[in-house]
């Protein structure tokens, strides 16, 4: 569905896309995560037609995006701050893009309260968008995007600034939409866990460079974790001794009396034991390397998760030093 | 409209007719855009604003000179109302048009907008439509209530003078609409569009006529390059409609104007080309963007 060869874009001195190719089947749940400035939006702003490579191609059900505006027709792209006049009523602006997305007009009306009461917004879709949450704005815009029946959605941060309710309701709503039509959604997001939850395949992007894509769940590789929380009588200088002593063990993260140990997936609960022979462990839980781990990893950078608890732990990578950025991914 | 590329290749823009989608369909995007944004300015209150600041001006100009109402009584009373709306006018025109692209850019529902299936220039000329038909008619409620104030205290006459102003000031308020229109495709932020049309409306309402006049009188300007220089002016071109309707000469800079071998027509003609090149440009930069 979506074929991306070798596309540079440059801005001026400024390489915002170095080669990057990627392939996107027809159907897939796709997430592309990124430090900030990695070239996510870019990417989208390519795939819609805004801008064109410098050099490479990108097709879009196998056109050209920049090429005519047919391939918009095809693509719903939520831009990360899109926003709609206040002054005008739900109802109003799906049905403004049901008319320019070129639904028949003997259909259009159901199809406007379809897609409506699809987002759950059926009750408030002649309230003026001004007095809308910004959970309803979102699904608002992912009205007018589905509204049109797209092939492929493009959603640029979707659930940045929800609450948590509100970004529950959305993936819902994006796992049952791909559920009962299929289409193909490419999403990005800055919290990891919601890529790992809602898509089946995800792409690293840092400087504008392609460093990994693949099925989730292979992207964390042959490695598990090992989270504990030691005693009070253990000091990191102890935990530390432990891993230098440990060739295959490394200390992923370290926060206040938490520790997180990367080791070998398939000795993960032979070093659990030395682990516990060794020091004092309160607590610890076992599990295979995620998404953050991977982002780490290939990135090197530490990545600021609002749905997780482990937010603002201090990364040390492959026992590596902690470059001390939070990515934006 | 192409454009070099890095790799030495040009690429085509967007400003242009898309061939995938008929033109009868660009054309109805383009009156949807334009129907959104008429309503989108009646609800902000910004069309009522305008025609309440025009009527108020119009029948506050007839009230206070009814004591002098006859032929020539009428004629000064439009021409009092021509010299109020030189400035306002295209004050009006201006505020209004400068939050046209820069402001649904800020709010982040341009973005929407410019990746539905239409062409970008579709929705740079339906906003701008949108926006001259609310700015005229707020112009001809405003003038009218100022028209029937003259038709309660002069009678009939002096009446198609009147409709000429009011034609002229739809016509000169659509001219300073385009302009703001590009200030606010070139603007980053709003504040920056706010400033740009405040310098325009002070460089063509106040420093222009100045300068002009120091032209005419220190250098003895040939005829074609004073037309040129009236030509340069949407204000300008507004006084003279109104000064080749009315038949009278203001003083200063107006005994200039109407030595200009223009004749109505041309001046129409002229402020239509201060409506379309700038509405053109603002389309184009749209999809440079």
């Amino acid at each position: 569905m979506i074929e991306i060869d070798n596309a540079v874009k440059r801005y001026g001195s400024v390489t915002a896309l170095d080669g990057v190719s990627l392939s996107v089947p027809r159907g897939a749940l796709f997430g592309l995560v990124g430090t900030n400035g990695a070239g996510k939006t870019t990417l989208f702003r390519l795939l819609v037609g805004h801008e064109r490579p410098d050099e490479g191609t990108v097709r879009v059900a196998g056109r050209d995006p920049a090429a005519s505006t047919a391939v918009r027709r095809a693509v719903g792209y939520l831009p990360e701050h899109a926003a709609f006049a206040p002054a005008m009523t739900g109802r109003e602006v799906v049905r403004f893009h049901a008319r320019q997305r070129d639904v028949a007009r003997a259909h259009r009306r159901e199809r406007v309260d379809d897609v409506l009461r699809t987002v759950g917004l059926g009750d408030a879709a002649d309230r003026r968008v001004g007095g809308y949450s910004n959970g309803m704005n979102r699904r608002l815009g992912l009205a007018t995007l589905l509204v049109g029946a797209p092939d492929v959605l493009l959603l640029d941060e979707p659930t940045a600034s929800l609450d948590p309710e509100g970004v529950e309701t959305f993936h819902r709503l994006v796992e049952r939409v791909h559920e009962r039509t299929n289409v193909t959604v490419l999403v990005t997001s800055h919290v990891l866990s919601e890529v790992e939850r809602l898509c089946d395949r995800v792409a690293v992007l840092d400087e504008g460079r392609l460093v990994e894509a693949g099925p989730v769940d292979e992207l964390g590789g042959e490695e598990a974790i090992i989270r504990f929380t030691p005693g009070s009588d253990v000091t990191p200088d102890d935990v530390t001794a432990f891993v230098d002593a440990r060739p295959d063990v490394g200390l992923a993260r370290a926060t206040g009396d938490r520790y997180a140990l990367s080791v070998p997936e398939s000795a993960a609960f032979d070093r659990l034991a030395a682990l516990q022979d060794a020091l004092d462990v309160e607590r610890f839980e076992v599990d295979r390397t995620g998404l953050r781990e991977a982002f780490d990893r290939l990135v090197g950078a530490d990545s600021a998760d609002a749905d997780g608890g482990d937010a603002g732990e201090q990364t040390v990578a492959d026992g590596g030093a902690d470059d001390g950025g939070v990515a934006d991914v | 409209m192409s454009e070099s590329r890095p790799d030495g290749g040009t690429e085509t823009r967007h400003v242009r007719f898309d061939a995938t989608r008929p033109a009868r369909k660009q054309l109805r995007s383009v009156a949807d855009f334009a129907v959104r944004e008429y309503r989108l300015a009646v609800r902000s209150n910004w069309a009522s604003g305008l025609a309440l600041l025009f009527a108020v001006l119009s029948v506050g100009v007839v009230v206070f000179g009814r004591s002098s109402l006859g032929a020539d009584g009428v004629r000064a009373v439009v021409l009092s109302v021509a010299e109020l709306s030189v400035y306002l006018v295209p004050l009006a025109a201006l505020a209004f048009g400068y939050g046209a692209i820069v402001e649904p850019r800020q709010r982040g529902s341009l973005d929407l907008l410019l990746a539905l299936p239409v062409p970008r220039w579709v929705v740079a000329v339906g906003i701008y439509l949108g926006r001259a038909a609310a700015l005229a008619s707020a112009l001809v409620v405003g003038f009218g209530a100022g028209g029937l104030a003259l038709f309660r205290f002069g009678g009939g006459a002096g009446w198609g003078t009147y409709l000429a102003l009011v034609a002229a000031a739809v016509g000169a308020g659509a001219a300073f609409l385009a302009i703001g229109l590009v200030v606010s495709t070139l603007a980053r932020e709003k504040s920056h569009a706010l400033g740009g049309v405040l310098l325009a409306w002070v460089w063509f309402v106040l420093i222009f006529d100045l300068l002009a006049l120091g032209a005419v009188v220190g250098f003895d300007l040939p005829t074609p390059a004073l037309v040129a220089l009236l030509c340069a002016n949407p204000a300008t071109l507004f006084r003279l409609l109104v000064l080749s309707v009315a038949g009278s000469v203001s003083g200063g800079f107006g005994a200039v104007l109407a030595s200009v071998p223009l004749d109505t027509a041309s001046l129409a003609a002229a402020l239509v080309a201060w409506i379309v090149v700038p509405v053109a440009a603002s389309a184009a930069l749209l999809g440079r963007r």
